[in-house]
């Protein structure tokens, strides 16, 4: 009968069941410790480190990254400033060429006229001490022919200048008189 | 009375095992060799995880192991404030094995495969076995004199609900899981007396209903035993604290139900 099996063993007491689920629960125990557990720990940890140092990696990338892109911002930059420099730079020293260039056409000119005109001097000084030595013998060789004479021997060639020379003392007093008769007149 | 005519008329066993004698002590047959049989299911699935581990392309199995793992490491690093390389294992070795031995309510094997936690010779063992780990746990964190003096704190007076509560622990540990999955089979035979036409809809739905039974209790064994080394492990001052987590499992035993 049902209710005499329930009488004789109440199920909420224990039997030596107890002593072998014990023992057991007791090796499962031992076994998830040894043999389980630990593999997914350390899965569990290098899964952990395996992200945490992708994320590093990533952080590193994207530094690197900003970085260059810096770099390569503050070198337009620069390029961009050194650009204008050498434009400024190449502006000035084309002036300063242009005003070089006039400055050496200039002194080039002046020098060209100066030389010009000191040779033109130096020819002129010529011709004209050329020509003072050639008037003499000339006007003395006209005159010679004029007169028919030959003036040829010294002693006459210097009577007749110093006539010459002493005519033309007397023809000079002589003006110089009859300028100052004809004045007080 | 009812439930008397009930139980004769449908022949239904309540807390009747197969039993064997082996010097002179009787043995639930039936119970030993279910838990052999959860107890290999749970080594086989840690085994197979084992033998299929990658920590960088984690299989189904090892993302379960994992779950239980990394869940059962939490609640033990929130009760303990450490984690402590005994409780984490034993913890999961409870929630796993429970659930397994929980889960055979819902197969259909004709009494050849009861669950193992109907039975309280195997919730008397695994709640001894938790006691007796908690109350060595608290004497090696607290030395004797503290591990004594904590059953006279907040006063004196207080020694004999300390005593009560200390003693009450296990039982209540044992007799929760018990009472659930032993209630759980003896709905199942019961629903099983209705009328074939009738009786597929609440079968199903019961059996749907045991298995979310059997985590929660799986999973409240193996919260308390945590809740019970962290407790262990508090400070004298925090006394008052010790009777808290003591009442808390009712509102969550009532959850699941």
């Amino acid at each position: 009968m049902p209710t005499t099996n329930l009488a004789e063993s109440n199920f909420l007491v224990p039997n030596a069941t107890f002593f072998a689920e014990l023992f057991a629960f007791a090796l499962v125990l031992l076994v998830l410790a040894r043999y389980v557990i630990p593999p997914i720990n350390k899965a569990l940890t290098e899964r952990q480190e395996g992200i945490r140092r992708q994320f590093d990696e990533l952080e590193t990338a994207k530094a690197n990254a900003e970085a260059a892109e810096n770099q390569y911002r503050s070198q337009l930059v620069e390029a961009r400033h050194e650009a204008a420099r050498i434009r400024e730079e190449a502006r000035e020293q084309g002036a300063q060429i242009v005003v070089e260039m006039r400055e050496q056409a200039q002194a080039e000119a002046s020098r060209i006229t100066a030389a010009a005109s000191a040779q033109m001097d130096a020819e002129r000084q010529q011709v004209l001490a050329q020509l003072k030595s050639e008037v003499g013998t000339l006007a003395t060789d006209l005159a010679g022919r004029i007169v028919g004479e030959s003036l040829e021997d010294e002693a006459r060639k210097r009577r007749t200048v110093d006539r010459f020379i002493a005519e033309l003392d007397g023809h000079s007093i002589e003006v110089e008189q009859s300028g100052t008769s004809m004045r007080q007149r | 009375m009812i439930g008397d005519s009930l139980l004769a008329e449908a022949d239904i066993e309540i807390g009747e095992h197969k039993t064997f004698t082996f010097l002179n002590m009787t043995f639930n047959a039936d119970t030993i060799w279910s838990t052999v049989i959860a107890g290999l299911v749970v080594i086989g699935l840690g085994f197979w995880m084992r033998s299929k581990v990658s920590s960088t392309n984690p299989s189904k199995i090892q993302l379960m192991w994992e779950a239980v793992v990394g869940e059962v490491t939490r609640q033990v690093e929130e009760n303990l404030g450490r984690v402590h390389p005994f409780v984490v294992p034993l913890a999961i070795a409870l929630f796993v094995f429970i659930l397994v031995a929980n889960w055979f309510e819902i197969i259909p094997s004709l009494h050849l495969l009861p669950a193992p936690t109907a039975d309280v010779n195997l919730t008397y063992a695994l709640a001894l076995l938790v006691i007796v780990g908690v109350h060595i746990f608290s004497v090696r964190e607290r030395g004797l004199k503290g591990y004594v003096k904590h059953y006279f704190q907040p006063h004196p007076a207080m020694f004999l609900l300390n005593l009560i509560e200390e003693l009450v622990k296990p039982v209540t540990l044992a007799l929760r899981l018990f009472g659930n999955i032993f209630a759980g089979g003896i709905m199942i035979a019961i629903i099983g007396l209705l009328p074939i036409w009738a009786l597929w809809g609440p079968n199903v739905i019961w059996r749907l209903f045991d298995m979310f039974i059997g985590l929660i209790q799986a999973f409240i064994f193996a919260l308390l035993t945590v809740i019970y080394f962290g407790m262990a492990s508090e400070g004298h001052s925090a006394a008052d604290d010790e009777r808290k987590p003591a009442t808390d499992p009712q509102p969550q035993l009532s959850k699941g139900h």
